[in-house]
């Protein structure tokens, strides 16, 4: 396992920090030792909620860097004082217990009426350095955005990469057998909010890349079609019911077309339509399946499923010149693409001897590695910077739940949104 | 293996709170089954069987469901009968890979009826994939959700 983890990653996750002064790059090769060590106090909070925030800024920085995998998240009970500023910083403390970084701060009172204003600072504790202090002032309604928006500074200040900590996902949550809906939450499973409730099955949803709309599918007229929800207007537009089946959207890159599946009276067949509802035609025409369509960020090849071979399995093809090929070709079927925003890994479900778990394959070379153990994991998507994935996981007989799991394949972490069956999610952009 | 369906009509698409329900349209064809032919399909014991199983990942007709699909294709034939054709998949895999797989059970048991004279404006066909299979089936019993089911409109 550490030998592909050491070979993708050398790879796809070369980073760079940029803490204090020049630019030094990082390789990971894989394994926890390849992981940031960093130390996060507690803050000193100063101000008191109303409502008892359950969680406090440290722990919710401490999970959203667990979450990507590439921290080491360092136990803090052991040192002797915490520091409330730069000024404070016992840099032998904090070596001792090989910190190679480490994040403080203060939560202070705002000037309004329920604000608040949170002081913290990015420590290197190698180079005894600040490498950042910033103040951000909010509602204490905001307080957990607040704390996502400090994760981000980090996480892209010493990875290159911007952070997720700040996006939306949205899943389905069943309830029962006749009551279904389509939630909206932070990345974390917190604040959510039902957008659609349906008696009948919602599947498939899919959040535009402008961030402005979801397509999802709903068999409220006793058989798929696909719904476009606009999350600024509110309204809803039917983009697709055509005779049999229409399912699977995914959207282009600029947000202005979709693929989607119909069948009409044979099988699954991918069509490209404006986001309108406009212009339809059909990209491809074989007697097999065709569904699960993903767009490469490129605008120009579209990654899908077919069981034209016997089973299923991923190929693409190039929406201008029709040129088809097949790209997987490990385990019994492969369901369900999703490609990295670089364009060079693909996502996917991998299933080999009656398990289903997440796979990676380096799409360079088409090196291939397992992520998760199964048994029965489903539709996984890349967070918008490509470094976790969301998924829907399945023990034998019990409900699904929503998760995420690292690239690197070390951090598997849930996503708690409550007990009931929790599957089909998606991840919206990242939005500044 | 050649293309049964024609090219699609793309011009069917129906735009949200015009009333067009495209299930409802269809229904209203005129050709629901008069009370004798309704008396038939209920009395006959080959008739009422309406589930066609299939086994995990296969979409090939067994041999012993060659009786039902020919008395349903004979009915069918007879009282120029109206079918949907609804396909099923177990749970395992992607709820969007086993809406495909429940289609092609429904168009295998299509191209079947076809085969014996009934004619394509009879038939309909819709999956409703894993969405309505047990979540919780293990082995053997997953596979009464790998089926085709045949519904008559009017009945």
């Amino acid at each position: 396992m550490n030998a592909y983890i050491k070979f993708f990653l050398t790879i796809f996750l070369t980073f760079q920090i940029h803490a204090a002064t020049g630019i030094e790059t990082i390789e990971i090769l894989g394994g926890r030792a390849s992981q940031i060590p960093i130390a996060i106090t507690p803050f000193d909070e100063q101000v008191q909620f109303k409502q008892l925030q359950a969680q406090k800024i440290n722990q919710i920085l401490a999970n959203d860097l667990i979450r990507s995998g590439l921290f080491d998240i360092l136990n803090t009970d052991g040192v002797a004082s915490i520091p409330r500023a730069v000024d404070e910083v016992n840099y032998s403390n904090w070596s001792a217990i090989q910190a190679q970084f480490l994040i403080l701060g203060q939560v202070l009172p705002g000037t309004g009426n329920d604000t608040l204003e949170v002081k913290w600072s990015l420590v290197d504790i190698f180079k005894q350095k600040t490498v950042m202090t910033r103040i951000l002032k909010g509602k204490s309604s905001q307080y957990r955005a607040i704390a996502h928006k400090i994760s981000d500074l980090v996480y892209e200040e010493l990875t290159g990469t911007k952070g997720v900590f700040h996006t939306k996902i949205a899943f389905v949550k069943k309830k029962t057998q006749d009551s279904y809906a389509l939630y909206v939450s932070d990345y974390d499973g917190f604040n959510q909010k039902a957008i659609v409730k349906s008696q009948k099955p919602i599947i498939s949803p899919r959040w535009s890349p402008d961030g402005k709309k979801i397509a999802y599918v709903s068999f409220e007229k006793q058989k798929p079609v696909i719904y476009i929800q606009d999350l600024v207007s509110g309204k809803r537009i039917l983009l697709a019911n055509f005779k049999g089946n229409n399912s699977a959207p995914a959207w282009s890159p600029d947000s202005q077309k979709l693929a989607i599946v119909l069948t009409y009276s044979s099988n699954s067949q991918i069509y490209l339509i404006n986001h309108d509802g406009s212009d339809i035609k059909q990209l491809m025409r074989t007697y097999a399946i065709n569904t699960e369509p993903t767009w490469a960020p490129n605008g120009e090849e579209i990654y899908f499923v077919s069981d034209r071979g016997g089973s299923g399995q991923i190929y693409k093809i190039n929406i201008n010149t029709n040129e088809t090929k097949r790209v997987t070709f490990e385990g019994n079927n492969n369901l369900s693409p999703s490609i990295s925003a670089d364009g060079k890994l693909l996502l996917f479900i991998s299933q080999k001897d009656r398990k289903y778990r997440v796979a990676l394959q380096n799409l360079l070379n088409n090196q291939y590695l397992t992520l998760t153990d199964g048994p029965h994991d489903e539709s996984p998507l890349f967070s918008p910077n490509g470094h976790m994935v969301l998924f829907t996981y399945k023990d034998y007989g019990k409900t699904s739940k929503i998760g995420t799991v690292s690239i690197n394949g070390l951090t598997k972490t849930p996503i708690n949104v409550g007990s009931e069956t929790i599957m089909e999610s998606t991840w919206g952009p990242i939005t500044d | 293996m050649g293309l049964n369906a024609p090219f699609p009509e793309l011009e069917s698409n129906t735009a949200e709170g015009s009333g067009a329900d495209l299930s409802g349209s269809e229904a209203d064809s005129g050709l629901g089954l008069d009370s004798e032919e309704l008396a038939k399909l209920k009395a006959s014991e080959v008739l009422s069987e309406r589930s066609i199983y299939f086994d995990f990942d296969s979409f090939a007709i067994k041999a012993e469901y060659e009786n039902v699909i020919s008395a349903h294709a004979s009915f069918i034939t007879e009282t120029n009968a109206k079918v949907v054709l609804y396909g099923n998949a177990s749970y395992e895999g992607s709820h969007e890979y086993n809406l495909s797989l429940g289609q092609k059970r429904a168009v295998a048991v299509r191209d079947a009826l076809i085969s014996l004279g009934v004619s394509d404006a009879n038939i309909e066909t819709v999956s409703f994939g894993e969405e309505y299979a047990n979540q919780e089936c293990t082995g053997s019993a997953c596979g009464q959700d790998r089926r085709t089911d045949i519904s008559y409109e009017g009945e």
